[in-house]
């Protein structure tokens, strides 16, 4: 038997400690409904697909100190030393790292006309080689990979030719197929010859990381990308330095990391974020039970002698045990509904503000149940305790 | 209506063993008006506890309308409180959240009465005490003499077939005791059973029969029939 009307009465005539518990539970569900949200949302950003093996792919950096040294050739000796070493499934040099925060971006024109064309979104300019699919394990959904014979020494170069990623294709050329496109840089045309699957940029919080495009260009630099299993890496490592330096000693070779933690090192922040917030999470529902619970517990010594007449007057301990369980599911529903209502005014401040996107509201239902779940966590084992007042209570001068 | 055999109520702590009642016997016919009287400690609310099923007993024998009362799950227990007892406290034990309707509706929700059904006897039970005018006062907005009526009103509003008062009269002046003593009879009259704990032997007098209780046990019956007190010894008085 629920009796919610009596319960309802009784809480509006003594109103202090229900209102400072209902105070509680609605700035809790809207903190925890809008931490929760915010959570979920970095959390999505942080499992999103690159397309590439991150765990697989081995970086680091060769820094000459060589004044009479080919960079170029230097560069092209290196690759192959590289691909000939036990274990490496490919390796390529690299103008920028994917997910590093930092690297190359570009747009080019949709026609050849610069003052009418259309611009592409912003994207991330890798410039690769035949190597760079397989290096970075990219899947190849369309067309075909660079020829060796088609990578240029220099971006100036002509016979441009670019392997795009799905993103930009289905932006670019909505309805069509984007092999054999053109795109335009002033009045010098770049052929679309293939697409990959996935392939993210360099910046994590860009709208446009998913916008990405490999330029046939060997770019000689300082950065490489070694495919091999993760379990050889650290044997790799030694076997590179070796390797490098035994073909020139005038260099230092550093940096090694795999794209995994070149990703995470990108993702720190939103981490720690995830990490404050969770800790509010949980120290706010830490809060709300502890209220919970030390109002009932000090209703319970409160009302000893009523509960002992309710119990003589028939109350079995199952009606004890429901009334302090309503009358805080009552408190809880309410807050809750204020909760939720101020959890979606907060949204709104925080989507002007911090440009985030707008609150589920599966997220205030969900604190709400939550809520319910810590309120019944909370009740229960002093409510119990109630229940187990004795009926003879009622006659005794407490 | 109410047999007790031989109970004996122990409490024990880890040094002493308390006897609250020792082998007690007594027997109450319906529709009579008993009251309870003894000195401080004697064993008197342990047995208006036990008579009402608040607290269980040691050992013996007790049968409440034929029911055995002996190894009751709590459940049942409650219910029988519910339907057959109602009490008076002596300090009206009224919930003081709860307006007077609501409190005298608190037995009838336990029982499962619908809203219907609650309405028309909590409006009957305060009419007959004389409250049917203030069911949304508060306790706290009336007198104790009032209090005690909701109490009444509270414990006759589920039609139970005894009533059990703990020193009822207790908390409130001689006017007013007279008053709910007045109000005590009637209900008596009206063919319900009475059990009273009172420490006034005045009251004591105005009920049809007193038993004293003496170091847990009762130690002399008194029958009052047309203003004359007869003691009558325990055992002839079980006896027959």
């Amino acid at each position: 038997m629920l009796n919610i009307k009596p319960i309802f009465s009784s809480l509006l005539r003594s109103k202090s400690g229900p209102v400072l518990l209902l105070v509680q539970i609605v700035l809790s569900v809207a903190i925890v409904a809008n931490a929760s949200f915010i959570i979920h949302e970095r959390l999505g950003m942080m499992q999103r697909d690159s397309g590439i093996n991150e765990e697989e792919v081995l970086t680091f950096s060769v820094f000459n100190f060589d004044p009479s040294i080919d960079i170029d050739q230097q560069n092209k000796i290196d690759q192959q030393i590289l691909r000939a070493l036990p274990n490496v499934q490919a390796a390529t040099s690299t103008n920028m790292l994917p997910l590093s925060g930092s690297g190359w971006s570009s747009t080019l024109n949709m026609g050849p006309d610069p003052e009418t064309a259309k611009s592409t979104p912003q994207y991330a300019m890798y410039l690769g080689t035949e190597h760079t699919i397989k290096t970075l394990g990219l899947k190849l959904i369309e067309g075909r990979n660079f020829y060796a014979d088609e990578i240029n020494k220099s971006v100036n170069d002509p016979g441009k030719l670019m392997i795009i990623s799905k993103a930009l294709a289905e932006t670019v050329w909505p309805d069509e197929s984007a092999i054999g496109k053109l795109l335009y840089i002033d009045d010098e045309q770049l052929e679309v010859i293939g697409v990959v699957e996935k392939f993210q940029g360099a910046w994590v919080d860009s709208d446009d990381l998913e916008y990405s495009v490999i330029h046939n260009v060997d770019f000689a630099g300082y950065t490489y990308m070694v495919r091999a299993a993760a379990s050889q890496h650290e044997a790799l490592q030694d076997a590179i330095v070796k390797a490098l330096m035994k073909e020139n000693p005038n260099r230092v070779i550093d940096d090694f990391q795999s794209v995994a933690e070149v990703k995470k090192r990108s993702y720190r922040d939103h981490e720690l974020m995830i990490t404050v917030l969770s800790m509010m999470v949980v120290l706010l529902l830490l809060i709300t039970s502890l209220g919970l619970t030390g109002m009932v517990m000090f209703n319970i010594q409160r009302r000893t002698k009523q509960i002992g007449t309710r119990r003589a007057l028939g109350a079995t301990k199952g009606d004890i045990l429901s009334l302090f369980l309503v009358e805080n599911y009552l408190i809880c529903i309410s807050g809750g509904v204020l909760g939720a209502c101020l959890a979606v005014l907060l949204g709104q401040q925080l989507m002007k503000y911090y440009d985030l996107p707008q609150l589920n509201l599966f997220y205030p239902v969900v604190t709400v149940v939550g809520m319910m779940l810590v309120t019944t966590i909370a009740v229960v084992l002093p409510a119990r305790k109630a229940a187990n007042i004795s009926p003879a209570m009622a006659t005794r001068s407490v | 209506m109410l047999t007790m055999k031989n109970i004996n109520k122990v409490f024990k702590t880890d040094l002493v063993e308390t006897h609250a009642l020792r082998d007690f016997n007594l027997e109450v016919k319906e529709g009579e008006f008993v009251a309870v009287t003894g000195p401080s400690g004697s064993g008197k609310t342990t047995f208006l506890n036990i008579a009402g099923l608040l607290e269980g007993f040691t050992n013996g024998e007790y049968h409440l309308d034929d029911v055995n009362i002996s190894n009751l799950s709590d459940n049942k227990a409650a219910a029988i409180r519910n339907e057959k007892i109602g009490f008076i406290f002596q300090g009206f034990n009224l919930i003081p959240d709860l307006n007077l309707a609501e409190n005298v509706e608190v037995p009838l929700r336990y029982r499962g009465f619908n809203a219907k059904e609650r309405q028309r006897r909590v409006k009957a039970a305060l009419e007959q005490v004389g409250l049917g005018a203030r069911m949304k006062h508060l306790p706290s907005q009336l007198s104790g003499g009032q209090q005690q009526r909701v109490a009444i009103a509270r414990a006759l509003a589920g039609e139970p077939r005894f009533l059990l008062a703990d020193e009822p009269t207790g908390n409130l002046d001689s006017l007013m005791a007279r008053q709910v003593m007045e109000l005590l009879e009637e209900i008596n009259k009206a063919g319900t059973t009475i059990i009273m704990v009172t420490h006034d032997p005045e009251l004591a007098r105005r009920a049809q029969r007193n038993i004293q209780i003496v170091d847990g046990q009762v130690c002399d019956f008194t029958l009052y029939q047309g203003g004359q007190s007869h003691l009558v010894d325990t055992a002839e008085k079980v006896a027959s």
